[in-house]
């Protein structure tokens, strides 16, 4: 059962829908002989929240990275905003974030958050870099951080500088693989309140790969269930709740019942799947 | 974790290794001060011949009787030391980034480099006085093919362990692979070339000593082989106390330097 709103992108490359930043038609990949993602469709709409769930091996980390031009699919082709993901990323229209900050330990966090930019624009001076690297802490709520190096940093502060790096380059998507996997559930809850708040604010798209049901329901508008043994996405959801929202949106009766809904697409997903 | 608690923590941290310094240091002093006391001990009362074990206080009269030769001699092997092991550093790094950075160029190179290593460094030592005479020069290049190794395999280590997904946003952003050399794998790598660093300048005070036993007519090594040809065991002592504490100098001059080039270093910053 596929909604409605994959099957209207799923047309030809000619047809996309002017308000889908990134659509993804037919991905297919393979990686020593096994295949890893199996004809996937996917679109994402201009400025929402999509998360993608699923069991361990089913190729959502490997998707996400199909989207930001680091995997070529083996057949299938993935389009952002008309472009190829590595012409995108060249533009700077792909902010990444990974599970790991990966910070350098030698840079403070304001350095850190503007590394990036300053290798994507050589023209930028050191003073238009630590601005723009000040600016971005200050979005994501570390401001008064700014000289401390990553060790004297938390495992969610140093998540929050990783997130104000992919933003200074001020992407038009950004990509998330488990950003909060390695934090505690307290801080989990609130680095997805403040993504939530980042969100709402800059208008970005963002595309999260997350394991975390709850994590799904309380941050995105569209989630896709991907299943096991190939690769592919199995179901997709639209999460109805209304935005603004905060944690205490997790005792709405609709939450509970789309988490429910969601558990048993999941329980689905881990059984491999025919050649469907 | 709040501002107050990393500067409270790094605080306590300054008075507790004072504290935790001297616990540590205490029982190697205590064990050190027995072993003098025992030595001199047993040399006494077995009446033992001082050319073949001198008591502690016969070594030290022949500290000070000898002290303006032994320090002529010092300084003629630190100096030995210190510019060999700088050579040491700078060619270890040189052929590092070459590996690293020419990928065509590591492949031939890195086998090589490990082969030469199988050679034993000791045995070249006549070779290089054939080549270089008595004066500095084969004593460096000893000292630069014993100590280069370590110096090249720590960086090659810290290079190439670079996180991946770190290197994907690298890509991502379109850095050359002169940037992220340069940029990433470099400064990456530093915490690695200091533990390196170390051990070539432990290896450094070898490589000068074999090279003056191998041929020389001033340093440390000379006068142990001098003294030793005299029999005078006492001044043989002396001067291998005196290349102990050149050794022990040069380790931790190394370890003031790896302070200062990576406080950054997780070693440093584990709290």
């Amino acid at each position: 059962m596929r909604v409605e709103t994959i099957r209207a992108a799923g047309g030809r490359p000619a047809h996309i829908r002017h308000d889908d930043l990134i659509s993804a038609k037919g991905v297919s990949v393979v990686m020593a002989r096994q295949l890893v993602l199996q004809n996937i469709d996917l679109s994402v709409p201009k400025g929402s929240f999509v998360s993608l769930i699923g069991p361990s091996g089913c190729g959502k980390s490997t998707l996400l990275k199909v989207l930001a031009g680091l995997v070529n699919p083996t057949s299938g082709s993935v389009s952002i905003a008309g472009l190829s993901p590595v012409e995108a990323a060249r533009k700077r229209m792909i902010g990444l974030v990974f599970q790991d900050a990966n910070l350098l330990p030698w840079k403070n966090a304001v350095d850190n958050a503007s590394m990036l930019l300053g290798i994507a624009d050589k023209s930028l001076s050191r003073a238009d870099l630590r601005a723009r690297g000040q600016e971005m802490l200050e979005l994501v709520g570390l401001g008064d951080s700014a000289h401390k190096r990553p060790h004297e940093l938390s495992g969610g502060m140093r998540q929050r500088v990783a997130i104000a790096r992919a933003l200074a380059l001020d992407p038009a998507v950004l990509l998330m693989d488990e950003p909060f996997g390695a934090l505690d559930a307290i801080t989990r809850d609130s680095m997805g309140q403040s993504l939530l708040e980042i969100w709402q604010r800059t208008g970005k798209t963002i595309v999260l790969v997350t394991h975390s049901i709850d994590e799904a329901i309380h941050l995105s508008r569209h989630v896709h269930v991907m299943g096991i043994k190939p690769g592919r996405i199995t179901e997709s959801l639209d999460i109805g709740l209304p935005y603004p929202r905060d944690l205490s949106v997790a005792e709405n009766p609709e939450f509970v019942r789309l988490a429910v809904q969601l558990r048993t697409m999941l329980r689905a997903s881990h059984q491999p799947g025919g050649a469907s | 974790m709040s501002d107050q608690t990393v500067a409270n923590s790094s605080g306590s941290r300054l008075v507790s290794s004072w504290g935790a310094a001297t616990r540590s240091w205490l029982p190697a002093v205590i064990l050190l001060l027995a072993t003098i006391v025992i030595w001199e001990a047993v040399v006494r009362i077995f009446a033992i011949s001082a050319f073949i074990i001198p008591a502690p206080s016969e070594i030290a009269r022949s500290l000070v009787a000898q002290w303006g030769t032994l320090m002529q001699a010092t300084l003629v092997t630190a100096g030995e030391i210190l510019f060999g092991f700088l050579v040491s550093v700078v060619v270890g790094i040189a052929i590092a980034l070459v590996i690293v950075r020419f990928d065509w160029l590591g492949r031939a190179l890195y086998p090589l480099v490990v082969l030469f290593q199988n050679v034993p460094k000791v045995a070249l030592a006549p070779i290089f006085i054939l080549w270089f005479g008595y004066g500095l020069a084969p004593k460096i290049g000893l000292i630069l093919v014993i100590a280069f190794f370590p110096v090249t395999l720590s960086m090659l280590a810290g290079m190439q362990s670079v996180d991946r997904s770190l290197l994907s946003l690298m890509n991502s952003v379109g850095a050359s692979p002169t940037q992220i050399l340069f940029r990433i794998r470099v400064p990456h790598s530093l915490p690695n070339l200091m533990a390196g660093t170390k051990i070539a300048a432990t290896l450094s005070v070898i490589g000068a000593i074999v090279g003056e036993f191998a041929g020389a007519s001033d340093g440390l090594g000379y006068v142990i082989q001098f003294a030793s040809t005299q029999l005078d065991t006492a001044l043989v002592f002396a001067a291998l106390l005196l290349v102990s504490v050149l050794g022990i100098a040069f380790y931790y001059a190394a370890e003031i330097l790896e302070r200062i080039v990576v406080p950054w270093a997780p070693k440093f910053s584990q709290s």
